[in-house]
């Protein structure tokens, strides 16, 4: 078995609602219904995700045991894409338009695209991506170790199509509404605005002496312009 | 996902808000926290932060290495009133140590170095099932000391307490 990494980045996800437990076998099954599907041998430009396990990267088995992950279960999925490389498809034009003499017309790049295309891409590996996940089913959280929009997006999709629920990214906004925040808190979460910090450096020396003359006089009165007015 | 507006753009100043509290706390009061369970963490800033530009026209600023809390740039941004976009921190818990840079406005962490694994830990689900635990407990922590953070900073009085506590330390 492998282990868990140790270091790395994340981002945190919440979901309401329910979904299958992952210690039973429909949350295996739910997987395997989305399991990652090889595109080696795809003759056209095209990207492939869906599940696996730490197990078993090709995606053919989904054993629960696979998914132990502790206090956590270990998700994981890939995520391959097949592309042209885009010098490739740069030198055989600059050679097309060396033989004929003359710069190619859209309509003929686009021609000559589609015929390498279709002559390589059988030819091209695809690029492999893995990203981990850990669900934490009694938290309703699960924490995915990539940051990036393309791998954030792949993963909300997934769940969503696997488990029948959509994931909300946390952020200062959504991890507040979920701090058990009492309603007037919550209200004033929504419509909280920054604080607008003093600039010291504008009134120079002095001013620190000039924010505590402002505060202590204001000491006991209504303040709420306080640091505004030191702005 | 769901859409809509993402609470990152509306309310990402609060994450930056929260990270330059707990550079404030870390100063003030040692930076030790009781969170709600009892349990006693520890939260000191490390060798790079990076202050938030004002307005889209301004230039961000970043130091690294050594101990930037202690520079004059970082007082002078301070004074400024600029807030923390990011920070490396450690976060202690016991016997646990772990190092993360939090992106304030979207409470991501990265660069995150979980604690060695104990010796216990003899085959690889043992390892895997303490790193998930310790994974957790980070995200845990974050999460609780930012709902501490919105309990201060979203009282109505805020500006004329601990608001105003903040505001000379910044100055200073």
């Amino acid at each position: 078995m492998a282990t868990i990494k140790k270091s790395g980045s994340f981002v945190a996800f919440h979901w309401d609602g329910a979904i299958a437990d992952p210690h039973a076998q429909p949350f295996a099954d739910a997987m395997a219904a989305r399991r990652f599907r090889t595109i080696e041998n795809a003759a056209s430009e095209e990207v492939s995700i869906g599940w696996v396990t730490p197990a078993d990267p090709t995606g053919d088995s989904f054993a629960l045991e696979d998914l132990e992950g502790g206090a956590g279960t270990w998700l994981r999925f890939r995520m391959d894409k097949k592309t042209m490389p885009k010098k490739w498809l740069q030198i055989h034009r600059d050679a097309a338009e060396k033989a004929r003499g003359k710069k190619l017309s859209a309509r003929e790049r686009r021609e000559l695209k589609d015929d390498l295309m279709e002559k390589m891409l059988p030819r091209v590996l695809p690029s492999i991506t893995l990203v981990d996940a850990l669900l934490f089913h009694d938290k309703r959280t699960v924490l995915l170790f990539a940051t990036s929009k393309a791998a954030r997006e792949a993963f909300g999709k997934l769940f969503l199509e696997s488990f029948g629920t959509p994931l909300e990214r946390s952020n200062p906004l959504q991890a507040g509404l979920r701090a058990g925040l009492d309603d007037e808190t919550r209200y004033a979460l929504e419509h909280c605005e920054p604080v607008r910090w003093p600039n010291a450096q504008r009134g120079e020396a002095g001013v620190e002496d000039r924010r505590r003359t402002l505060v202590d006089r204001r000491a006991g009165d209504d303040q709420e312009a306080t640091m505004e007015e030191l702005a | 996902m769901s859409q809509g507006p993402d609470g990152a753009d509306t309310h990402g100043f609060l994450g930056e808000e929260f990270l330059t509290w707990l550079w404030f706390r870390w100063e003030a009061d040692g930076g030790e926290f009781t969170l709600p369970g009892g349990r006693v963490v520890g939260v000191a800033l490390d060798d790079f932060l990076s202050f938030a530009a004002p307005s889209d026209d301004e230039t961000e600023q970043t130091l690294r290495r050594g101990l930037p809390t202690r520079t004059a740039e970082a007082r002078t941004a301070l004074r400024q009133g600029r807030r923390l976009r990011k920070a490396r921190l450690l976060v202690a818990e016991g016997s646990r140590q772990w190092t993360a840079v939090l992106d304030a406005p979207t409470l991501t962490l990265g660069s995150v170095k979980l604690p060695d694994d104990s010796e216990e830990c003899e085959s690889d689900l043992d390892r895997t099932t303490e790193r998930s635990a310790n994974w957790f407990a980070l995200h845990e922590i974050v999460q609780a000391l930012y709902g501490r953070f919105l309990r201060e900073r979203l009282r109505s009085d805020y500006k004329q307490t601990a608001g105003t506590e903040q505001a000379r330390w910044m100055a200073t």
